[in-house]
């Protein structure tokens, strides 16, 4: 199944599209996601190591806007939101 | 009582007036007001702006998990909080961030108001993007948000 990634912050840096779309196994976690996006960076961004570090530190949220954890199951087609360190004020 | 809203710079500005009138009512008898504005200079890097970028919906949740915790963590019941946020570019010493909040008594309106803002902190996804004198600029590195159990 097909999954979106929505970007904020810093992550806005990974795609001039804001968004990013991973093809993914049924039963696929969070932590498959972080793997992807991992594996997208190494490809696309010669493994930037600050952009890697950044996917390790951010949390995920889904549609209806709860932060989840690495073993979340992603069971349908959602669109997943990366929340990267924050600090606004 | 409670008024929490993103704001979309190209649309309005944050001002203090809108604030003063959601939270004026003479059943408070303290009332502060907390602004955020664009410094000039960070990191000793020389600013001219700032882009706030946010997760609008999630920003809003934690605004209203935040205000009922007021009644909850700090024991703290009658009380108006006034929250607006920008979100988009702003020059120096443009709003950011706007908290009016009333309450009956001087003490719980100062603890209400610093406890709003310290908690935006930790948790309302909000970024900022720093901009330069000379044409450079960066994401600011925050801290993560806390991940809650499922």
């Amino acid at each position: 199944m097909k999954i979106k990634i929505e970007l904020f912050g810093v992550s806005r840096e990974f795609s001039k599209n804001n968004l990013l779309e991973f093809e993914i196994n049924n039963n696929s976690t969070i932590k498959d996601i972080r793997n992807k996006i991992i594996n997208y960076l190494d490809q696309n961004f010669n493994g930037n190591k600050n952009f890697k570090k950044i996917v390790n530190s951010s949390a995920f949220c889904t549609e209806n806007n709860n932060i989840v954890s690495d073993n979340y199951k992603i069971t349908k087609n959602e669109k997943i939101a990366i929340i990267p360190p924050i600090g606004g004020g | 009582m409670l008024h929490a809203k993103v704001v979309n710079i190209k649309e309005k500005k944050i001002s203090l007036s809108a604030a003063e009138k959601f939270v004026h009512s003479s059943d408070y008898g303290a009332t502060i007001y907390f602004t955020g504005t664009v410094r000039n200079q960070n990191n000793k890097k020389n600013v001219i702006g700032i882009t706030y970028d946010s997760h609008d919906a999630l920003v809003i949740k934690s605004f209203n998990e935040i205000y009922e915790e007021a009644y909850h963590k700090l024991k703290i019941q009658n009380r108006a909080v006034f929250i607006e946020h920008a979100k988009g570019y702003l020059n120096l010493g443009e709003i950011s961030i706007i908290i009016a909040v009333a309450c009956k008594h001087r003490d719980e309106a100062y603890i209400l108001s610093r406890y709003i803002i310290e908690e935006i902190k930790k948790r309302s996804p909000i970024w900022k993007k720093e901009h330069y004198v000379d044409n450079q600029s960066d994401w600011l590195k925050g801290n993560p948000i806390v991940h809650e159990k499922n």
